[in-house]
């Protein structure tokens, strides 16, 4: 078992990077351009972000990876360099020192019928030359990330562990909170859906991106509460509950693993360019208030967060861990 | 041929049904109903009921894309014998609409556009990924009173304000009004630019027949 693998399963759990592609932004790369273009054009930057994230504390950083795969690319005309990107963001990324290194995969942007006309059959080429790409790259981890429909994220989870079966592979869907819970915008309910993910192989499964932190906690203990088969007040659970609870086996429960990465407040538009309203100092309370759980296996920050989101959330990690009794997992 | 319940008009838009909108919508016009009542208080009013849904949280994006196709299925059948009933009533105005450069999202575009299409605007879309010089052409070529822009991310919405500074600079013969909308999107934004707020489709159409008076 790898080491990476290892401190997933086992503990305590590790610290990831913030947002990769706000604090491109934030440097200069221009709105609407993709952050992969700087993986070429600027790889000075983008090793800087990864360093500051490792500086301030990160263990495992994300490689600059989520938009390299052929149906994204092929949008920018980049899709001859996909073989240079995968493998450049993942050397990029090793440089920093991180004591890991995931490689990102991010949603093909399309569609499936009838919101739009993505083909599953190009998707599983896309997905799995990309997989194949990193497998040879020594990354430590393949995180699939900001997945909207739980069958791209299947489809996607399916293709990486097939080209890639050396590799653990953690994904991540994108949920709103809607009056009746947490839904991606396709439908996708977050209990059954990411304990779909983990019955078909995923080490890890979360959320990342459009929620805010006091959100994420409540998705947290919806989907902890979802697996042991109860809803979030402790009641008897709904069917789909413990159908999905049934589903991913009896040792569900115990061995879910949870890896959760939040925006950084909402995003405000300003004569000055974007900001994000909240402190680092709020965004760690919020992480921290989940533990001890040790479910919870990986924690970091999306967009608008940066490297003091994570120095705060470290510190708090750290207070928490020397906070448990002796003896506990 | 009595015609069709209104109710039934609106309920093939809620459940998303092509083919039965569009049916009703036949056996509508060959009982010699009015096109613009099927519309109003048929199948706009089962928009109106998807979008309810929508926000909600009980209808999510395929529920919503497959009340809008019901509905562009109704509007395509009955768009022919609008011509008739529309030489009556005048067009309510010209907009101009898409979603800004950089931004592939479409879906809450297209429903704005066949919202204003369906309550008797005159609605020419550019799609997505559209450059402000796109807009103001277009705004310019159709005489446009609104041009309606749309942004779902942060890092694109910037282009709302070049939008409304490069019509004004545009030398149009009537400078047209600026709706914008899109998740990121604010009533303090619009305000800051100069353009003005919708919220969703429904409330696109208030506004602009606001802005037309």
């Amino acid at each position: 078992m790898s080491a990476f693998l290892d401190r997933l399963l086992r503990g305590p759990c590790l610290l990831l990077d913030g947002g990769l592609g706000s604090e491109l932004i934030a440097r200069g790369l221009p709105p609407g351009a993709p952050p992969d273009l700087w993986t070429l054009e600027r790889p000075d930057e983008l090793a800087a972000v990864h360093r500051a994230y490792v500086t301030a504390g990160s263990e495992a950083i994300h490689a600059n990876t989520f938009g390299a795969n052929g149906a994204r690319l092929t949008r920018y005309g980049l899709e001859g360099r996909v073989a240079d990107l995968n493998r450049t963001a993942v050397a990029l990324a090793r440089d920093s020192g991180a004591r890991f290194v995931i490689a990102d995969v991010g949603p093909t942007g399309e569609y499936l019928p009838p919101v739009g006309k993505g083909d599953p059959a190009r998707w599983r080429e896309h997905f799995t030359q990309q997989a194949a790409l990193l497998a040879e790259t020594g990354v430590d981890a393949l995180h699939i990330e900001t997945m909207t429909d739980v069958r791209e994220a299947l489809l996607a989870l399916e293709s990486l562990r097939a080209a890639a079966p050396a590799l653990p592979v953690l994904v991540s869907l994108t949920f709103e909170r809607k009056r009746r819970g947490f839904f991606s915008i396709m439908g996708d309910p977050v209990v059954s859906s990411l304990m779909r993910l983990a019955a078909a192989g995923a080490v890890a499964v979360g959320a990342n991106c459009s929620l805010v932190s006091p959100d994420m906690r409540d998705l947290a203990r919806e989907v902890l509460a979802g697996a042991d088969g109860r809803d979030g007040a402790g009641a008897p659970g709904s069917a789909a509950a413990s159908d999905a609870a049934v589903a991913y086996g009896a040792q569900g429960a115990a061995s879910l693993r949870l890896v959760l990465q939040p925006n950084a407040g909402r995003p405000q538009a300003t004569a000055d360019g974007v900001h994000y309203a909240q402190t680092p100092q709020e965004f760690a309370e919020d992480l921290a208030s989940l533990f001890p759980d040790p479910r919870i296996a990986a924690l970091g920050g999306c967009c608008g967060t940066d490297p003091r989101f994570i120095v705060a959330l470290r510190a708090r990690m750290t207070e928490r861990a020397l906070a448990r009794p002796a003896g506990a997992p | 041929m009595p015609l069709p319940d209104r109710a039934a008009l609106a309920q093939a838009v809620i459940a998303g049904d092509s083919g039965e909108a569009r049916r009703l919508a036949c056996e509508w016009a060959e009982s010699g109903g009015d096109p613009l009542l099927a519309i109003e208080e048929g199948f706009a009013q089962g928009i109106r009921r998807v979008g309810e849904l929508w926000e909600e949280g009980e209808y999510f994006l395929p529920e919503l894309i497959q009340g809008a196709e019901a509905m562009k299925a109704a509007l395509q059948t009955l768009e022919p014998r609008l011509g008739a009933a529309r030489a009556a009533q005048q067009s309510r105005g010209t907009v101009v609409i898409g979603t800004v450069q950089g931004d592939l999202h479409d879906i809450g575009k297209s429903l704005v556009g066949t919202m204003l299409a369906a309550h008797g605007f005159e609605v020419h879309d550019l799609g997505s990924d559209v450059p402000v010089a796109a807009f103001v052409a277009e705004a310019r070529r159709t005489r446009a009173s609104i041009v309606a822009a749309s942004a779902l991310l942060t890092t694109t919405m910037v282009a709302q304000r070049d939008l409304v500074e490069a019509l004004a600079a545009a030398g149009l013969e009537r400078t047209p009004r600026v709706m914008v909308g899109g998740a990121p999107t604010t009533p303090a934004w619009a305000a800051e630019i100069g353009a003005h707020f919708a919220e969703n489709a429904m409330r696109a159409v208030a506004v602009a027949k606001g802005l037309i008076a």
